[in-house]
């Protein structure tokens, strides 16, 4: 007997092969005399089928049928199937675990089915939403919970078996393959060549010894969701879930709390060419686990979890493992130190939110020799107004800081959240008045009125050409046009309002006569690029406008914090584009009858954006532009919205464009 | 590394054991053994194995299959299909030698076609010697599939498992087969163009069935790989070949195939009036009972969910109610409905309609 094994192994099989048949034919020789001399015969082909029946044989016990009742036809293109579906049995009191997928057509009902031809209504205990599988519960005792095979002894090359249970109720369904890889998908995964497929979804993949390697489940590397890799079906590629992980979280599981992926809240800086060969860190979240854990952006990190990591796949690896609420324990290089640091992983990352004194700050004219900031403004109702500033005042301090100029009293209250208490000194006259005030968020309207800010006229020749006019760069061998107020003063900052046009129009005259007046009121310059080809601008002319700007930068006197994309109608996907491509230029948006394209940003403490949506009532657009406010103030912008009463898809008139006018004026709000 | 040293292993052990038994005496110990290697299969069974070419192509269609050697004096069986629309087709063996076939007969409800070259001594398929197979079995797969083998070259061979031996049936059209009846389904891409009509065997060259054609199966949206067992096919085969059966001979099964359900019985002839159904997918709950009806007697409920009628899982309100049109006259109709957690058993009698003869 003993030889015949060894032999077995020495002609290729695998070990474990061997390691199972050993016993098996041990016990055969002892109990099943009359077989032995058939299986000794056997040739290895048919000793290896032999085994793999046994090993289904072995792991059936734990298989069950899955039934739906109701619930959808189709999500995101996959049309599903109303056949069967199977689960694996992982507790004897009646828990059950299956592929998410299976449950993706939300069903008003699910069944199981055991073996035995027993059946039982079904309750949806938990989703683990990392590794897309649902815990399942009925009111059985008895069952055979599924036998995990243990992490080291998953090997690529074995044989793996997935098994299903639903052509027919007493015996499984199978289908043969190996172990093609392991941790794919982030590590979360085992790769494997057997057909997997909605007739196997939510079954074992089972290992020659009948143990229970995984869990079927239809995954891409690419992309999330239930349905996510199930076009791959039958196609040599499969994963399964170990057993062993499932058995890992299956307490947690069974309280009833879905398990979610676990989130940093960090962003990493871009190599040449798009490469990540160094995890430096790009941006650190407010209010997330990274920052609360002391990241700062500029950080490498270096070690995760012990493990070394140098690549952001390495890291996504290690992270693919863990759920929302772990901790996660990073080592990062900081200016030549090693730092240690953990973190406790979020489920979602909070947006970051300004906080609102209710101030506009006076920009120039103010007396240089007197502390302070000049206001030029109180918004009322905010919490500067409550406490009794009025225009005119000056900010003497905030929270201990003394403040030298707007930009840093605007960075310390940009720092604060909405409902913070902060102590506030200012001078009123001679007297000096200090309290405390409860920050509040940025409103969302514009004023209906507020004073236009003081607009000396120059006491010298300005030497800056001023009116409308064309400029060429002739680094782009194109022209944009510009309308400079007449009574520009080069000691005033200018706000400046980047005219991004419509597909197929410049509306340079219409633009420029409806813009002119307000420009000079509201101390505004108007910025007019031209796409390279009038019927519409391509994501790369995004450099042609940075650098009319910087152009416009150069030769008059703008206010970094007051410049801002104008635009209307098919001008709409390039001027969101260029706004959130170059966040540390533009402040904001001012965009009419278009709505937001692409994915909503986040906003950053950096370089914090504020919106302007109008659009008439009567446009077909109107309900989707309606969306795009509702997405961007969740994502806690301040975003001003003017519906336009019987107005279609045209360009507003004075009395929006007079709003839009003030919303410039008031970008640089604290 | 043994796991007798486990009490619940070794008990599983056993029971494995016991299963063993029973499966080496079904199929795997009592018959003869063909072969010692997959190797040698290959080499006994390629050449039995044809390749069939028609007319020419219509309309996007493929114009060739596979078939296999029934007897010495060149019977051939292959899958009924529209490669077999022309008198006669050419058939190429697979060392070379081309034959003008003649369809001899066919069996449409079964699929299969007999085709009959002008030759003798031929190697062939014993079909009484076929042999059945279990899920598990690994099994060789020859077919020319894509028409990738030309002249004198041999068919393809693929390798797999049997996954699950089950039933395409007519109802519901789950599967749009022409053949209903029992299947092996197999975890190779097996059913390719032109593999209809290749044959399936297991690794050691004991022959399993026939390949179907192309199929998807409309209760998983997936393809199905199917294999029609010599078992279902052998007594056609012999027929046509003794000239029982008239060749060529096409059956009325298109009354047999019909699309609509019959409508024998509503669900308020039972007493259930069922929720409206408004969404695809409108799950079956009872909206009202009717007092003193069959359905109340049983004590079914408002907002009972009716699962299975019969024992047949209803999916929906429409599967509900193409059950009950399914349902015969006289005796007892089963319902399992769920009540809360509950799964809950009636039995209703089904009352006699006038119009039954």
């Amino acid at each position: 007997m003993r030889n015949d094994c060894s032999e077995l192994g020495r002609i290729g099989s695998p070990g474990i092969l061997r390691g199972l048949i050993c016993p098996w034919l041990c016990l055969m020789g002892a109990m099943l005399a009359p077989l032995l001399a058939t299986a000794k015969e056997r040739p290895l082909e048919g000793l290896e089928e032999q085994a793999i029946k046994e090993a289904v044989a072995l792991a059936e016990a734990s298989l069950v049928r899955i039934e739906t009742v109701g619930g959808l036809e189709q999500a995101s293109q996959i049309l599903f199937g109303t056949g069967p579906t199977s689960g694996v049995v992982v507790g004897a009191d009646g828990y059950i675990i299956s592929s998410s997928f299976n449950f993706a057509s939300k069903p008003a009902s699910i069944l199981v089915t055991l073996a035995d031809e027993r059946r039982f209504p079904a309750r949806q205990i938990a989703h683990d939403k990392q590794r897309m599988l649902t815990l399942l519960k009925i009111d059985v005792d008895g069952l055979t919970p599924a036998v995990p095979t243990p992490r080291e002894a998953v090997q690529v090359g074995a044989w793996a078996i997935a098994l299903g249970r639903t052509y027919d109720l007493a015996t499984p369904n199978v289908s043969v393959g190996i172990v093609s890889a392991l941790n794919r998908v982030w590590g979360k995964a085992i790769q494997t060549d057997a057909k997997l497929s909605p007739v196997n979804y939510g079954g074992p993949l089972v290992d020659i010894e009948g143990r229970v390697m995984g869990i079927n489940v239809p995954l891409s590397p690419q992309a999330a969701g239930e349905t996510a890799g199930v076009e791959w079906y039958d196609g040599g590629i499969g994963f399964a879930i170990p057993l062993a992980d499932v058995y890992g979280v299956l307490d947690r599981l069974k309280e009833g709390k879905d398990l979610l992926p676990g989130l940093m809240g960090v962003t990493f800086q871009q190599g040449p060419m798009g490469r990540r060969d160094e995890l430096l860190l790009d941006r650190v979240r407010v209010n997330s686990p990274a920052e609360k854990a002391g990241l700062k952006a500029g950080d490498q990190i270096v070690e995760a979890d012990g493990a070394p990591v140098s690549r952001m796949s390495q890291l996504r690896h290690v992270l693919g493992r863990k759920y929302a609420g772990e901790s996660l324990r990073l080592a990062v290089q900081r200016a030549g130190d090693r730092l240690t640091m953990d973190l406790v992983l979020a489920d979602e990352l909070t947006p970051y939110e300004s906080a609102f004194l209710g101030i506009l700050p006076q920009r120039e004219g103010a007396d240089p020799k007197e502390s302070g900031i000049p206001v030029r403004y109180v918004f009322p109702d905010s919490p500067a107004g409550k406490a009794g500033v009025q225009a005119g005042d000056r900010i003497l301090k905030l929270n201990d800081a003394t403040l030298e100029n707007a930009k840093q009293l605007s960075d310390l209250v940009g720092r604060l959240k909405p409902g913070d208490l902060a102590a506030l000194t200012w001078k009123h006259e001679a007297e000096t008045a200090s309290a405390e005030v409860k920050l509040s968020a940025i409103p969302n309207d514009v004023p209906s009125q507020f004073p236009a800010p003081v607009l000396r006229s120059p006491e010298a020749a300005v030497t800056a050409k001023t009116g409308r006019f064309t400029e060429m760069l002739a680094a782009h061998d194109r022209e944009f046009w510009m309308y400079v107020p007449e009574k520009y003063n080069p000691a005033i900052p200018q706000g400046l309002v980047v005219w991004i046009h419509p597909e197929g129009d410049t509306m340079e005259a219409a633009v420029y006569q409806a813009w002119k007046s307000l420009c000079d009121r509201r101390g505004l310059i108007l910025l007019g690029p031209k796409a390279e080809k009038v019927s519409g601008w391509t994501p790369l002319e995004a450099e042609y406008v940075k650098d009319c700007v910087a152009w416009a930068r150069e030769n008059y006197n703008v206010a970094a914090d007051r410049i801002a994309v104008h635009s209307y109608s098919s001008g709409g996907p390039f001027g969101w584009h260029l706004a959130f491509k170059h966040r540390e230029i533009f402040r904001g948006v001012a965009m009419a009858s278009h709505p937001l394209m692409g994915f909503v940003p986040e906003n950053d403490p950096e370089f914090r954006q504020q919106f302007y949506l109008a659009a008439g009532e009567d446009d077909p657009l109107f309900p989707a532009v309606k969306l795009s406010v509702e997405m961007l103030r969740k994502a806690k912008f301040p975003v001003a919205f003017t519906p336009l009463e019987k107005l279609g898809h045209k360009y507003p008139e004075e009395k929006t464009l007079d709003e839009i006018a003030r919303w410039f004026d008031l970008l640089d709000r604290i | 590394m043994s796991g007798t040293g486990h009490p619940d292993r070794f008990s599983r052990a056993l029971k494995s054991v016991v299963l063993l038994l029973l499966w080496g005496m079904g199929c795997g110990g009592i018959l003869p053994v063909q072969a010692q290697s997959s190797y040698e299969a290959v080499e006994t069974v390629s050449p039995r194995v044809v390749k069939i070419f028609g007319a020419g192509g219509l309309k996007q269609l493929y114009s060739y299959s596979t078939g296999f050697l029934v007897s010495a004096e060149g019977h051939i069986a292959t899958v009924w299909s529209h490669v077999l629309d022309g008198d006669t087709v050419s058939v190429v063996l697979s060392d070379g030698r081309r034959y003008e076939g003649k369809v001899l007969g066919a069996e449409p409800q079964l699929d299969l076609a007999v085709l009959k070259i002008e030759a003798e001594g031929l190697p062939h398929f014993d079909l009484s010697d076929a042999s059945g197979a279990g899920p598990g079995t690994r099994v060789l797969a020859f077919s020319n599939m894509f028409k990738v083998a030309l002249g004198d070259e041999q068919v393809s061979v693929l390798h797999g498992v049997i996954a699950a031996k089950t039933t395409l049936s007519a109802r519901r059209g789950a599967f749009e087969a022409p053949y209903h009846g029992p299947v092996y389904i197999v975890d190779a891409i097996t059913n390719n163009p032109g593999s209809g009509g290749g044959v399936l065997t297991t690794w050691d060259g004991r022959l399993i069935g026939m390949i179907g054609k192309e199929l998807r199966n409309a209760q998983t949206n997936t393809w199905v790989n199917y294999v029609i067992p010599i078992q279902e096919l052998r007594g056609a085969i012999d027929e046509i070949v003794s000239g029982k059966l008239t060749p060529g001979r096409k059956t009325n099964d298109e009354a047999g195939t019909s699309d609509e359900p019959p409508e024998r019985y509503r669900t308020l002839d039972f007493g259930l009036v069922m929720m409206p159904d408004v969404v695809a997918r409108t799950p079956a709950f009872i909206n009202r009972v009717v007092p003193h009806s069959a359905a109340a007697e049983a004590g079914l409920l408002p907002n009972d969910l009716v699962l299975f009628v019969g024992d047949e899982l209803v999916q929906s309100v429409r599967g509900c109610r193409e059950e009950f049109g399914r349902l015969e006259s006289g005796g007892n109709l089963r319902l399992v409905v769920r009540r809360g957690d509950r799964l809950i058993t009636v039995e209703l009698p089904v009352p006699h309609k006038d119009d039954e003869p």
